[in-house]
């Protein structure tokens, strides 16, 4: 089943050269499918994301790669190990950072790391070491004596990354890296990632931010309702599915109603989100909203379409739920 | 998924982890351990061993009210320590994503299970070890087979641990868990003969209070205690071995169905 190659740092890959590979998973809650039957794979080194808002399935998906939750039907492979039959070999290969940090508030910082690498298998001895090395990378080196708990979400999360590196896998899954994270936090995490991403090692990522999966991911799935819509790189996506700018309208309250009435006289679509209002065209350029500079309390800009304009696109609705 | 069949390839390192983690996150506070483990049961044992066996007086045989109740007290003790690691600690342990986290290395929810009671055993073989050595010092344990002890120290870790987690699998607040010690714990503590014979409870009673599994393992505790051990100490310990074989697969089941959704 398995082939060794230099592609991955010498890890084995599934038969078709790919790390991860989920064909036609299905997995049921009672009547609730929550995942539909999602076909994919993610090449050696690659970081590829799963997009889409909560109760997409994304979650169920990951934790179906990783073993810790048997599918209905399909078939998963990891590293040439076929996860739905032996869900145990999967976990020595891959590392997991699960959605809730999964912290232990009654250990410290770096017994936290040298635990969870001594009960993954790793000699107490190599355990120690490899804590170090990890506390060191991910600059948590001066707080490992200290409680899980006196630390901020940022180095939380950081740590919980940490912790999914102990044993050297060359595989991670990660259910959203960087939720509720501040943005200083959040690009702290991503640095992280990057270096990671550089050294190799192979990333599959859930998210519902859209900055963070054009961010990070080389390729991504579009995911809704356990299916997934689209796949390909974020350009492809925005390219497939975006217009190429939109035009964001900041309304006081008092001019509403004109805008309003203009945008419909012309036949322009538009939504409101607060107190925004987005034109897009999707198959024109620029959206003509020069009539409405005059308007007293209107501030018009442009921006290039993004995923969050391909999730609307595919789905018809916001990626984010308000 | 064979997650909670247990397979002869029972991974030793995921029992020891777990393990060692229990006990890295008890002896942190390893001041307020020494309370639960050592001074709450010295307590216990000398308010009812000097006060209450003052006035008691002797019990059958020559022995002494205190020499009667210190095996009693010791392993009834040693009960709550068991219970309580597997409900309410193994609760918070669900609540913490303890056991998730540890779910994503090579673990199955047997060795969970076994690792969560290999801790309970080694809890209730403190408690009862240090107890002893008190009792001992008192003049209330005379006798070398009291040694054995940890006998029924480790049987009441594995059976009450096992125990412990039919509650902590289907509890939905804490307040639930108040139920272990209300129904079991309690009632146990102070019908199973930790306190007096068994044999004075009306003839109704007295075979409920054998069917409860704290009884047994008092029974076998007095045993060495009082260097009186026959046949019956051996269907004592032979019942345990019964309840904990019944036990422990309703336990991995509930333990699987809380864990691998």
């Amino acid at each position: 089943m398995t082939e060794e190659s230099d592609q991955n740092n010498g890890a084995p890959l599934n038969m078709d050269g790919s790390v991860i590979q989920a064909t036609d998973i299905r997995k049921l809650y009672g009547d609730h499918v929550a995942v539909d039957g999602i076909t994919f794979s993610v090449q050696p080194g690659e970081t590829y994301g799963l997009l889409g808002p909560n109760g997409a399935g994304k979650t169920t998906s990951m934790r179906m790669l990783s073993g810790l939750s048997p599918v209905n039907s399909g078939s998963i492979n990891v590293a040439g190990i076929d996860v739905v039959k032996d869900n145990r070999a999967v976990r020595e290969v891959m590392g997991v950072v699960t959605q809730h940090d999964g912290l232990d508030s009654g250990l410290t910082v770096f017994q936290n790391l040298f635990l969870h690498g001594f009960l993954a298998g790793l000699a107490r001895k190599d355990s120690k070491n490899r804590a170090n090395d990890v506390l060191e990378f991910f600059g948590l080196r001066d707080r490992s004596k200290d409680n899980t708990y006196e630390l901020s979400g940022g180095m939380k999360r950081r740590l919980a990354i940490a912790r999914s590196m102990m044993t050297s896998p060359k595989v991670i899954v990660m259910d959203e890296p960087s939720p509720g994270l501040d943005p200083q936090s959040r690009n702290r995490v991503w640095e992280e990632l990057a270096v990671l991403k550089d050294a190799g090692v192979t990333v599959l990522l859930s998210t519902h931010y859209m900055e963070e999966a054009t961010i990070l991911c080389d390729r991504l799935s579009i995911m809704d309702n356990g299916k997934i819509l689209d796949e390909g790189t974020p350009d492809q996506m925005i390219e497939r599915h975006a217009p190429k700018e939109v035009g964001q309208l900041r309304v006081a309250p008092a001019s509403l109603r004109t805008v309003r009435e203009y945008l419909s006289n012309r036949e322009i679509s538009f939504r409101e989100v607060g107190a925004l209002v987005s034109v897009t065209r999707v198959n024109g350029d620029r959206p003509d909203l020069s009539g409405l500079s005059d308007v007293e309390g209107v501030r018009i800009s442009y921006r290039a379409g993004n995923l969050e304009d391909v999730f609307l696109s595919i789905t018809g609705r916001e990626l984010r739920e308000e | 998924m064979n997650l909670a069949i247990p397979t002869p390839d029972l991974r030793c390192r995921s029992i020891s982890g777990l393990w060692l983690r229990h006990a890295v996150s008890f002896l942190r506070y390893w001041k307020f351990a020494i309370m639960w483990v050592l001074i709450e049961p010295v307590i216990m044992l000398v308010a009812v061993g000097f006060g209450v066996g003052k006035l008691v007086g002797e019990m059958e045989d020559g022995v002494s009210y205190a020499e009667f109740v210190t095996p009693g007290l010791i392993v009834g003790n040693a009960m709550f320590h068991a219970l309580f690691e597997t409900s309410w600690n193994a609760y918070s342990r669900m609540d913490n994503n303890v056991y998730e986290t540890a779910l994503t290395t090579p673990i199955t929810i047997s060795e969970i299970a076994m690792g969560d009671i290999l801790w309970a055993v080694t809890r209730s073989v403190m408690t009862v070890s240090g107890t002893a050595i008190f009792a001992a010092l008192f003049g209330w344990l005379n006798h070398p087979e009291a040694i054995g002890l940890l006998i029924p120290a480790i049987m009441v870790g594995i059976t009450f641990g096992t125990l412990g987690f039919l509650f902590s699998t289907v509890a939905p607040h804490t307040t639930f868990l108040t139920l272990v010690f209300t129904l079991v714990a309690t009632p146990m503590f102070f019908f199973s003969g930790s306190f007096f014979p068994v044999t004075i409870l009306p003839d109704s009673v007295e075979p409920i209070a054998w069917a409860m599994p704290l009884t047994s393992a008092v029974h076998i505790g007095r045993g060495f205690a009082l260097a009186s051990l026959d046949m019956s100490h051996l269907w004592a310990a032979l019942y345990l071995i019964a309840i904990t074989a019944v036990l422990w697969p309703i336990a991995i089941f509930l333990l699987r169905r809380k864990l691998i959704k």
